[in-house]
């Protein structure tokens, strides 16, 4: 099965699959915003224990939990023009990077929704009470006291997020979107030096996570520093998908795959 | 002057507090004791409203709450004439022992930050941390902490200073640095209401002690008549108990 | 093309057949990614020369890249190797006798060693060091002390991560198809272009796998609340 293996090869794909870095990074940074914004209002419910709300904000999380990336994918580009076409809205022309965001965001809120409500909840009720027996309002202790403290525990989960949407954009091939890996596939079909393509695509995948992993290693330091040095020591590296439960919160907030 | 009138407080149908009247002059120092669960932490802490009694007036210096239908803004006020010092701390964990103190005098009393920054490091040398100004709580000894904590309830200058059991989640050995500048702080006139199981430090330090069992005042007096003649069983009982194990850490 | 709801049902039906193929994939994945993980855990507590490096380089790499390229990887890149090997060695076995089953399999596997090697490490991490000591001070050996008090404490600790973990290669399963086994999701692909319904064949897949992740989720629970009743510390 194809050529002999070429090491100039790997590098030559290397440079041609750099262009398409953008593609996959903004499927990431879309869906990410997509998830911030989606999440938080899936988490309120819970957090604010609205009922019905609440419960179908749990069934939000199990089912895009609870289901793969790549059946929501097929489920989203197949599912979501029917059901607009119900309510007289055609979008049979909208790109299917959209459709692809669009779901990479929606599969993240679920994530993101138990990472806010596990960052709220770790934050003892203590620091609350101390901030009001000071004077604050209660929108002053949350903004200076409550939220620097869940962002600080926030940021590694979201961190862990985006290197784990990274690699899952791999599979938006699937639907013909012209990304990594959809690329090194037609660099190796032309010239069928497979391997070559695919270690060169491993490689990019391998350096954006490691930087991503770095910034947000920086990021956590900086937030966390407050916290004693045995604290934040024993933590888990790269792409940590099942972090830890470190948190007292019995809610399973890490995301549960391996990234495929 | 402090003036508590019929605060009362239930949990579910639990009744904690049962219509307690308590008056505390300018500059005394209070100590409530009593068993645990006879509902003197939910008193102190009903006075800031961090717990909503159910019933009730608070009034601070001719500032008077009705428990009833109080107003945002008035919990607010109220809170804004007393600090308090818990027993767990709760310094703010992303904040050093200076921003800690400063925190309250930023935001709520609104002075700069040169000037906040200037009090807040007086006072921790007063409580004899002015090398600690820039470690994190988690890099503090409990002690330490907690004199953190009475810094920044002294910074804003409150009618009242509530303590609640500021010592209880103290190594032993921590004890003593805390009480020394509680005591202190007494001297100087400042009115406080100490929740505490330290006896000898309550009949050393306060003018006033108040002893609670099953939600009610059972007795309150001078610290001599207390320990020395209490005229209740209830207390008697209660001092027989715990002076003799409580003495060491005078 | 308009929303056929029977046809979920038959979907349904007719994607059945395939869950054992995803399950294969999932627990063969599982088995050996944590034989792997153990043995990078205690090549990487033990420092063994040599191996230690490459035990964490393996683990740093194969978490640092999208699963989907050790599939690919070693779709292309075993065969290779192995015809290579083959040759100059005169074996007779070729690589087209594995069968495509095979390479999930493997490429599955190691990249769930490098997962579980961290989930190991984190149980054994969470198990206190007085334990063992206590195991010794009544006589146990290292051996009796790790198999009767270490590693079913590990175990207890671990289980939410085995879970995820077990979720998270269930849900991996998916990329099968990129070499044609006939997964769950693979049939689906089938009877939706076959019959030209998508979105409800695709339904019927998320329905089942939702099921699934349901029914691990519970059995971790039902597991956990029979093994960690001493982390309870109260009557039950």
């Amino acid at each position: 099965m194809g050529a002999q293996f070429d090491i100039t090869a790997v590098f030559e794909y290397f440079v041609k699959l750099l262009p398409f870095i953008k593609i996959s990074l903004l499927i990431v940074a879309g869906s990410i915003v997509v998830g911030l914004g989606v999440g938080f209002l899936v988490a309120l419910p819970r957090l604010y224990r609205i009922p019905v709300l609440q419960r179908i904000s749990q069934v939000y999380a199990s089912f895009f939990r609870g289901t793969p990336i790549l059946i929501q994918l097929f489920l989203f580009y197949y599912g979501l023009p029917e059901l607009l076409k119900t309510v007289h809205i055609d979008v049979s022309r909208v790109p299917v990077l959209y459709f692809v965001i669009l779901t990479y965001g929606l599969h993240s809120a679920a994530y993101i929704s138990e990472g806010i409500r596990a960052a709220v909840t770790t934050v003892d009720r203590g620091q609350i009470e101390a901030g009001y027996a000071v004077g604050m309002t209660g929108f002053q202790a949350f903004t200076r006291i409550v939220f620097p403290q869940a962002l600080a525990v926030a940021i590694p989960i979201l961190g862990n997020l985006i290197i784990a949407t990274l690699k899952d954009t791999s599979l938006a091939f699937t639907l013909g979107v012209m990304e990594l890996t959809a690329k090194s596939q037609s660099l190796g079909q032309l010239s069928r030096h497979f391997i070559e393509s695919y270690i060169a695509l491993a490689a990019i995948y391998f350096i954006l996570s490691f930087l991503l992993e770095k910034v947000f290693f920086a990021l956590e330091r900086r937030l966390l520093r407050h916290e004693s040095r045995s604290e934040t020591a024993e933590r888990v590296s790269l792409g940590k998908k099942w972090l830890k439960r470190r948190l007292e919160t019995k809610v399973a907030w890490t995301k549960g795959g391996t990234g495929i | 002057m402090i003036k508590l009138s019929r605060i009362s407080k239930s949990f579910g149908r639990n009744e904690v507090l049962k219509g307690i009247d308590l008056t505390v002059e300018k500059g005394e120092v209070v100590a409530i004791l009593g068993p645990s669960g006879s509902g003197k932490t939910t008193l102190l802490r009903c006075i800031n409203y961090l717990e909503k009694p159910s019933d009730g007036e608070i009034s601070i210096a001719e500032f008077t709450v009705n428990c009833r239908k109080p107003a945002k803004k008035d919990i607010h006020t109220l809170r804004q004439k007393t600090a308090m010092v818990f027993q767990q701390y709760n310094l703010f964990r992303h904040k050093t022992a200076l921003e800690n103190v400063m925190e309250g005098l930023v935001v709520v009393k609104k002075l700069t930050k040169e000037e906040a920054r200037k009090l807040s490091a007086e006072l921790l040398e007063k409580v004899g941390l002015g090398t600690k100004l820039d470690a994190y709580p988690s890099q503090l000894s409990g002690g330490q902490q907690q004199r953190v904590g009475i810094a920044r309830a002294l910074a804003l200058n409150p009618e009242v200073i509530l303590f609640d059991e500021p010592t209880s989640a103290l190594d032993p050995e921590l004890v003593g640095e805390v009480l020394a500048v509680i005591r202190k702080i007494a001297k100087e006139g400042i009115t406080m209401i100490i929740v505490t199981h330290e006896m000898g430090f309550a009949q050393d330090v306060a003018n006033h002690v108040v002893f609670m069992d099953g939600g009610v005042i059972v007795e309150e007096g001078s610290p001599k008549v207390i320990f020395q003649s209490p005229k209740e069983e209830r207390t008697k009982q209660f001092l027989a108990r715990i002076t003799p194990e409580s003495a060491y850490s005078i | 093309m308009t929303l056929d709801p029977s046809f979920i049902w038959t979907a349904f039906v007719q994607i059945l057949p395939a869950i054992p193929t995803t399950l294969y994939i999932t627990i063969v994945s599982m088995f050996f990614g944590l034989l792997i993980g153990t043995a990078v855990v205690l090549i990487r507590i033990y420092k063994v020369p040599v191996l230690h490096p490459l035990a964490a380089g393996y683990v740093t790499l194969i978490r640092g890249t999208p699963m989907l390229t050790h599939l690919l990887l070693i779709y292309f890149g075993l065969p290779m190797l192995i015809d290579s090997l083959a040759e100059s060695f005169g074996w007779s076995f070729r690589s087209v006798s594995i069968p495509m089953i095979g390479f999930a399999y493997i490429s599955f596997s190691i990249t769930a060693g490098a997962y579980m090697s961290e989930v190991v490490r984190s149980g054994i991490i969470a198990v206190d060091r007085g334990q063992l000591e206590a195991a010794h001070s009544v006589g146990m050996t290292t051996f009796q002390a790790l198999r009767r008090i270490v590693l079913p404490q590990a175990f207890a600790a671990s289980l939410p991560n085995l879970s995820n973990g077990v979720i998270g290669m269930l849900h991996g399963s998916t990329l099968a198809f990129t070499v044609s086994v006939v997964d769950i999701n693979a049939q689906a692909q089938i009877v939706a272009s076959s019959n030209w319904k998508f979105f409800e064949a695709y339904l019927a897949a998320a329905v089942i796998f939702w099921g699934l992740t349901v029914l691990v989720e519970r059995l971790t629970a039902l597991i956990e609340k029979r093994i960690n009743l001493y982390n309870r510390g109260g009557v039950t």
